[in-house]
């Protein structure tokens, strides 16, 4: 299949997600795309896989042009888009899955379940991997997860493969082992849009590259033409020279947050570190690392098995959040969507909300102090906004995670916990959260960042922990870090003969 | 002539800054108003005697019991809940209030009776959905028929009588009586209506609510004791329906234990969702139930006017509610859009 994208544009508000996106992606072949976090790959992907309408341009395909595609339309063009949240029903057999939707039949009314486990043997034995397609999808490991997704590609005629970040769980092995079978895909005149991070992986299975950066087309090309170097420049671009305005702030001696040994299997234990003042500490690793429920720990929402924490030498008391914040820690959740903005509540609400808990001590909220409140901490983060009054959700990304910083400026806390704060907003913004970090840093507040971006965490922090399966694996200092270093720690591999 | 086209304009230029942006709100966020006034209307050029004064006190009068409930109602539904058992709730409280008064003829008494066992009621509703996590839905249908049972029961299946004597001395006053020619029942309703419009957008109880509707995972993450809210919400919705029974003893003089409070619970779920809370949860206003209600039980005066036989009033209700929804839909679907 002959993809061409020809001058895309994607606006989301005032986000402008992809501005003049124009590339092609020819027959049987692999393209790797190349991008940071907030360059707009995914929204591209949406937009080829019918789940976005780009606000203008046009995507040619086999030589017929498209102002939009459908989600109906790309299945029936032969698009398959493997998520990296895979799509099956953890709940139906592997062949129940293979066929959703598409069901074989008797006579239109029963199911002819024979058929189905037989062609799902077919699928199976074609690219060389054994899965029982009478499990349930729950019973399967996530390399196996996707190649049951690769196999409902193959099983209906898809003639071009999107991946979105398919290695971050899998073994080396598991690696090479997906590689084989993209390559003896192509060698069937499938093609492939594979989208990743690790340099070494697209050198290894990607012919050509494209780079988007900011939402715009930056260079396309043969991967044998660049090395590493080079790639890394095209996808870094300006903010190489943008790094010089991040200083780290100055230490101080004084340990303000500190954890002893904390347990809660099956996600993590015994772990312990502390945080001095003014120091910005990253924990990081793989999926499956359990940083997340670590973050949620840290702040009383879930609760330990054993150890303690400590903050300025006093035994913090877990038992309800109420009581963490009160003790001075904030807490920036994850998948601001989710877990942190109110929807249906306007700016000032959603800044106020932790105040009232921990500190407001009147009957009635006054308007005027709310306000005043605001205005001191829009000042500090920089929010930029019409009226207080408007409703968040009118903001931007990078604009809604300021307010939920502000929310906790509002409370003065001495710690911070951030998790994945610059989750799903654009580069600009992102750059300004590493300057609020840096901020409190300078303030001589403790910041600990639970990220999964390298270029992050080499920005921001003095100190990375690297975690994996549930345990530090190693602590780097800022002079230590590396990607490689990095990568290699964060997947056990210094581990893999024990 | 320069001087109407001078006030001409000024009339636009005031139209433009604030008159739009007010009608577009109302339009927008408040339009349960619009069915109302359009309702009134249409009363209106049906009967002469419609909206006279005795016509909206009486209005408002008789959607006093169901009143005050939903009130209660909106709460649960903006936490992006739901309470089946407040018809039950109601039936229970009433009859043991009844009890009450016959036993020691006082007001007083009587009253505080009735707000501690309808808070209670509702205290079990509120500790199975927030502490044991049971949905509202499951656990308000169970003590919807139990606390039904338990009223039957307690009436051996017929109605329970007050002392006829100490009822018209002392009860009957406060179920028919008026103040400036408004009755003492209305005075109440708007009274609470009022207090509850405070409580709901000038207290931190009232944000929590909207927070716990709106994202309860966030709430949980803002240090808001998500649990306790709930069994606030429920608690007092208990507390507002154990008015609304004593209000019905002073009223009706009896209660019936197996019809008392009978599906009160729709026509309260009805106003509320004419009155534009979202039934999502997280979004929605007090006065716009108080609007729902009056619109709920205009309804019935309305046809009467127009002389159309009361067989179909449900089905024009069933029509008006899901009319206001829809209406709803579309104008948020269009702000989303702009």
């Amino acid at each position: 299949m002959v993809v061409e994208f020809k001058n895309i544009y994607k606006n989301f508000g005032a986000v402008q997600a992809l501005q003049d996106v124009s590339f092609s992606i020819g027959e049987a072949e692999i393209h790797g795309l190349l991008g940071e976090n907030g360059a707009g790959k995914s929204t591209l992907m949406n937009i080829l896989g019918g789940v976005l309408s780009p606000t203008s341009g046009t995507i040619v395909i086999d030589g017929t042009s498209y102002s939009h595609l459908t989600p109906h339309q790309a299945v029936e063009l032969g698009i398959s888009f493997i998520h990296q949240e895979l799509n099956l029903v953890n709940d139906l057999r592997v062949f129940e899955n293979l066929f959703i939707n598409r069901e074989l039949t008797i006579a239109k009314i029963y199911l002819d379940k024979k058929e189905m486990i037989r062609k799902s043997h077919e699928v199976f034995k074609r690219m060389n991997i054994n899965i029982d397609p009478t499990l349930h999808v729950r019973e399967l490991d996530t390399l196996e997860k996707q190649l049951v997704e690769i196999a409902r590609a193959i099983l209906f005629e898809t003639k071009l493969i999107i991946m979105d970040e398919p290695t971050t769980a899998l073994t080396d092995k598991e690696i090479n082992n997906l590689f084989t079978i993209m390559r003896d895909l192509k060698n069937n005149g499938i093609s492939c849009i594979y989208i990743s991070h690790k340099m070494p992986e697209l050198f290894a299975v990607c012919d050509k590259y494209t780079v988007l950066r900011d939402g715009k087309f930056i260079d396309s090309g043969f991967f044998k033409d660049i090395d590493e170097n080079r790639a890394t420049e095209l996808l870094v671009g300006r903010k190489i020279i943008e790094d010089k305005d991040i200083h780290r702030a100055q230490l101080d001696t004084e340990t303000v947050f500190e954890v002893q040994n904390i347990s809660c299997p099956p996600y993590f234990k015994n772990i312990s570190f502390s945080v001095k003042k003014g120091e910005v500490v990253a924990i990081t690793g793989l999926f499956g690392d359990g940083r997340g429920e670590l973050s949620e720990a840290l702040f009383g929402a879930r609760k330990l098995t054993n150890g303690k924490i400590f903050k300025n030498g006093k035994q913090l008391n877990l038992s309800s959040i109420k009581h963490v914040m009160k003790s001075g820690i904030g807490m920036i959740p994850r998948n601001r969507k989710e877990r942190s903005i109110i929807k249906d509540m306007n700016i000032l609400n959603n800044v106020s909300i932790a105040h009232f808990n921990a500190k407001h001590k009147k009957f009635l909220i006054s308007t005027n102090e709310e306000i005043k409140r605001f205005e001191k901490n829009q000042k500090i983060t920089n929010i930029k906004a019409n009226s207080p009054k408007d409703p968040i959700t009118s903001l931007s990304g990078g604009n809604q995670q300021k307010v939920i910083f502000a929310r906790w400026f509002e409370l003065d806390s001495d710690v911070y916990l951030l998790d994945n704060p610059t989750q799903g907003i654009d580069v600009g913004a992102k750059f300004e959260i590493y300057k609020l970090i840096n901020y409190l840093a300078e303030q001589g507040k403790s910041i600990i960042v639970f990220s999964s971006e390298f270029p992050e965490i080499y920005k921001i922090s003095h100190r990375c922990i690297i975690m994996y399966r549930g345990e530090i694996n190693k602590v780097m200092n800022h002079d230590e870090l590396n990607e490689v270093d990095m990568m290699f720690y964060s997947t056990g591999s210094n581990r893999k003969e024990s | 002539m320069s001087e109407k086209t001078l006030t001409k304009e000024k009339f636009k230029e005031f139209m433009k800054i604030k008159g739009w942006p007010f009608l577009k709100n109302i339009l927008i966020n408040h339009n349960y108003v619009v069915s109302l006034i359009l309702l009134l209307i249409i009363g209106r050029i049906a009967s002469s005697n419609f909206l006279t004064f005795a016509n909206i006190t009486n209005l408002v009068k008789s959607s006093t019991f169901i009143g005050i409930i939903a009130l209660g109602m909106t709460l649960v539904i903006i936490s992006g809940n739901i309470d089946l058992s407040v018809g039950s709730i109601l039936g229970l409280t009433a009859a043991n209030t009844a009890i009450m008064f016959n036993n020691t003829h006082s007001i007083i008494l009587s009253l505080l009776y009735a707000i501690v066992v309808g808070t209670l009621l509702g205290f079990i509703n509120g500790f199975f959905i927030g502490k044991a996590k049971v949905a509202s839905f499951i656990v308000t249908l169970a003590t919807m028929a139990a606390f039904r049972s338990l009223t039957v029961q307690q009436g051996q299946g017929g109605p329970i009588l007050i002392n006829q004597e100490a009822y018209y001395s002392i009860l009957r006053g406060l179920g028919y009586g008026t103040f400036l020619n408004i009755p003492y029942l209305v005075w109440i309703f708007v009274t609470i209506v009022i207090l509850m419009i405070l409580l709901m957008t000038k207290t931190k109880f009232g944000r929590y609510v909207y927070a716990v509707g709106s994202n309860e995972k966030a709430a949980k993450l803002s240090g808001i004791n998500v649990d306790r809210i709930k069994i606030y919400i429920y608690s007092l919705t208990g507390l507002l329906t154990g008015i609304a029974s004593f209000l019905y003893v002073a009223r009706f003089g009896s209660v019936d234990t197996a019809t008392a409070g009978k599906s009160f619970e729709l026509d309260a779920i009805a106003a509320v969702a004419i009155g534009g809370t979202s039934m999502a949860g997280g979004k929605g206003f007090i006065q716009g139930t108080f609007f729902g209600i009056i619109v709920l039980y205009s309804i019935d005066s309305v046809l009467s006017a127009l002389r159309v036989p009361a067989f179909v009033n449900d089905l024009i209700k069933g029509i008006l509610i899901l009319g206001a929804v829809l209406l709803q839909k579309v104008l948020n679907n269009r702000k989303a859009n702009n």
